[in-house]
């Protein structure tokens, strides 16, 4: 019975995965943008491949793993005549905002995560800066836009790392650096935007946020423990998440404070704890312990965001 | 006492239908001029004539007809549009200047906004420095942004350039004569494209969102405000009873012209509900197009982007 329900929950972790897949499949047949300005533009950045690749692709299958950014083309239907002018390949809504997105992203660090910075994303493209209309005006979009970037960046890292092991290329890391170097890589990330991301957290804790930001949250922690090796069919599996929740959001917040060179109070934070983790997995007091970490790593939360409230409202 | 009787009965019934079908000599098709039919020149000389009679009341009239509210639909379509500095605006039927001033005054103090945070983090200049960034920055208050406020109608453009003028505006504005259907700008042009109560009164719409479109910027915002359909029978019912008794009886007192209130309710009646307008404007190349209804529908916003 319990194995049933580990197999069921592992194919449902692949069915996760894939939804991010399917769903860019099914994006660009929905609307057929022909002749319009911006989006010939992509299509112009992106003439290198000849129109006969271009129609072949169309008969071949969709590629898998496909990346909304890096090609626009994508999988979609070509409609190409004779030496055919008018757009062979468009991109659906979603990638031109996907493009502002990325595009904003290089703004972020002088004008925060705000409208402000999409539309400069949006100029940048050739756009006017009208199109930040776009998104919210609060920079919901962009955040996280970016946090899914970031997730993604991560576990192609982390594959990376596995294809490694596999080959027999590099040893398998023991658990407990496993986990301490993926949430370090993760959080790394963040360096960039470290003095307004307090603001980007306190923007995805708003309740219209909250589906979207834990879903990221939970996929990612899904992520690390697949590729730590889980093979736990039991209540741990739930206890595992919790736990690198727990690890990940607290560390975070520490970073945030951190003002030591190169953030190494914090990855000496990290490392404590996930030695305490480790020591508390064979312990009958786990399921204690899990419960106060969550709820530790909220009450932070709400600490450091009601802390950069009033240092915004100050200013 | 006849004639009293005449016009109670009109303040009575329900003017549904047209009332005289008056076909002119040129073999146009038929519009609708409020609730009567006319033919497309005709309609745009009626119209032509009720804003020119109008104007000089046109603000005191919106304000009793709809109790002040105007205004804060009107701020509401500039808060949605959200506009940062640099942004060009053009105004379509803006003739006494509503959206122009407030857009003025939301670009400005968004400027004063992004000026106070960049002093703030330059905590070490010198005083040399300092007087220099003030002086650069006084003769750009708007940070660039421009609104053209472009009108079929001379009287309502004149209201508005006395308008501008007591008020103080000065910078960042510009007033041109021009027919909504063919603008006179190149294409490409404009970052926001609004048009507020005025797209009513255009005679060929679609002509009008495909001008829209040509003028505007890839990326670029279109934005109509506009009277709109209630679906709410209660509140619709109120509304209307409202809408025919009261606003022509206030055009006669205050303006002393019946007839053209009269136009502008029925106007209201035989504008397209909000899903035909939207499928207009997509019909004109728009996308990402949406609608925002105020006070149930009552007015409402219609947003598209050109991309």
């Amino acid at each position: 019975k319990m194995a049933a329900a580990g197999g069921l929950r592992r194919a449902g972790w692949r069915l996760w995965r894939s939804r991010a897949v399917v769903r860019c499949q099914h994006y660009p047949p929905l609307r057929a943008l022909q002749a319009s300005a911006a989006l010939r533009r992509a299509s112009d950045e992106h003439k290198k491949e000849p129109l006969t690749s271009s129609s072949q692709q169309h008969f071949d299958s969709p590629p898998a793993g496909h990346q909304p950014e890096q090609e626009p083309q994508g999988p979609g239907p070509s409609y190409t005549g004779q030496g055919g002018q008018e757009s062979e390949d468009y991109e659906s809504e979603e990638q031109l905002q996907h493009r502002i997105l990325t595009a904003a992203l290089e703004f972020v660090p002088e004008h925060g995560w705000t409208a402000e910075a999409i539309a400069e994303g949006a100029k940048t493209l050739g756009l006017s800066v009208a199109a930040a209309g776009l998104f919210h005006s609060d920079g919901s979009e962009l955040i996280l836009h970016f946090v899914s970037e970031c997730n993604t960046k991560l576990s192609k890292l982390l594959e990376k790392e596995q294809k490694l092991v596999q080959l027999g290329e590099a040893e398998k890391k023991p658990i407990d650096e496993f986990l301490r170097d993926a949430v370090e890589a993760r959080l790394r990330m963040l360096i960039p935007y470290i003095e307004k991301w307090p603001q980007a957290l306190s923007v995805l804790l708003l309740p219209r946020n909250i589906p979207s930001s834990l879903n990221l949250l939970t996929s990612m922690i899904d992520d690390i423990w697949h590729y730590a090796g889980d093979q736990s069919t039991d209540f741990n599996w739930y206890t595992r998440r919790a736990v690198l929740t727990g690890i990940y959001n607290t560390t975070e917040l520490v970073m945030m404070q951190d003002s030591s060179p190169g953030f190494e109070d914090t990855w000496r934070f990290l490392e404590n704890r996930v030695a305490d983790a480790m020591t508390m997995s064979n312990t009958a007091s786990q399921v204690q312990s899990t419960g106060e970490a969550v709820v530790q790593g909220l009450m932070g939360a709400a600490v450091t965001v009601s802390n950069a409230e009033t240092s915004r409202a100050v200013k | 006492v006849r004639l009293c009787r005449c016009r109670c009965r009109a303040l009575f019934s329900r003017p549904a239908g047209a009332l005289r079908a008056r076909r002119g000599l040129a073999a146009g098709p038929g519009m609708h001029f409020g609730f009567q039919t006319v033919t497309e020149e005709e309609r745009r000389e009626k119209i032509y004539q009720v804003f020119e009679t109008v104007a000089k009341k046109y603000d005191v009239m919106n304000d009793s007809m709809t109790l002040g509210i105007h205004r804060v639909w009107k701020d509401i379509l500039v808060h949605k549009m959200n506009p940062c500095p640099g942004t060009l605006l053009l105004d379509v039927a803006g003739g006494t200047g509503d959206i122009a001033f407030r857009f003025i005054n939301y670009v400005r103090s968004v400027r004063q906004r992004q000026l106070q945070r960049k002093l703030k983090h330059h905590q070490n200049l010198s005083w040399q420095e300092i007087f220099e960034s003030y002086q650069k920055d006084k003769f750009n208050s708007l940070g660039d942004s421009q609104v053209v406020v472009c009108d079929i109608n001379r009287e309502m453009l004149k209201v508005g350039k006395q308008k501008a003028q007591h008020l103080g505006y000065s910078e960042g504005l510009s007033w041109v004569l021009g027919n909504a259907e063919e603008l006179p700008f190149d294409d490409d042009k404009f970052d926001v494209y609004t048009i507020a109560f005025g797209i009513r009164n255009v005679t060929r719409i679609d002509l009008a969102l495909q001008e829209a479109y040509r003028v505007l910027k890839p990326g670029g915002r279109f934005l109509c405000l506009e009277f709109s359909h209630v679906s709410n029978p209660l509140i619709s019912r109120v509304y209307d009873l409202y809408s025919f008794q009261v606003i022509p009886v206030l055009g006669e007192v205050i303006a002393g012209d019946w007839k053209s209130y009269q136009y502008l309710v029925e106007s209201i009646q035989q504008f397209p509900p909000q899903e035909e307008l939207k499928a207009m404007i997509e019909d004109a190349g728009f996308l990402k197009v949406d609608y925002e209804n105020l006070n149930f529908g009552i007015v409402a916003i219609h947003s598209g982007f050109k991309l």
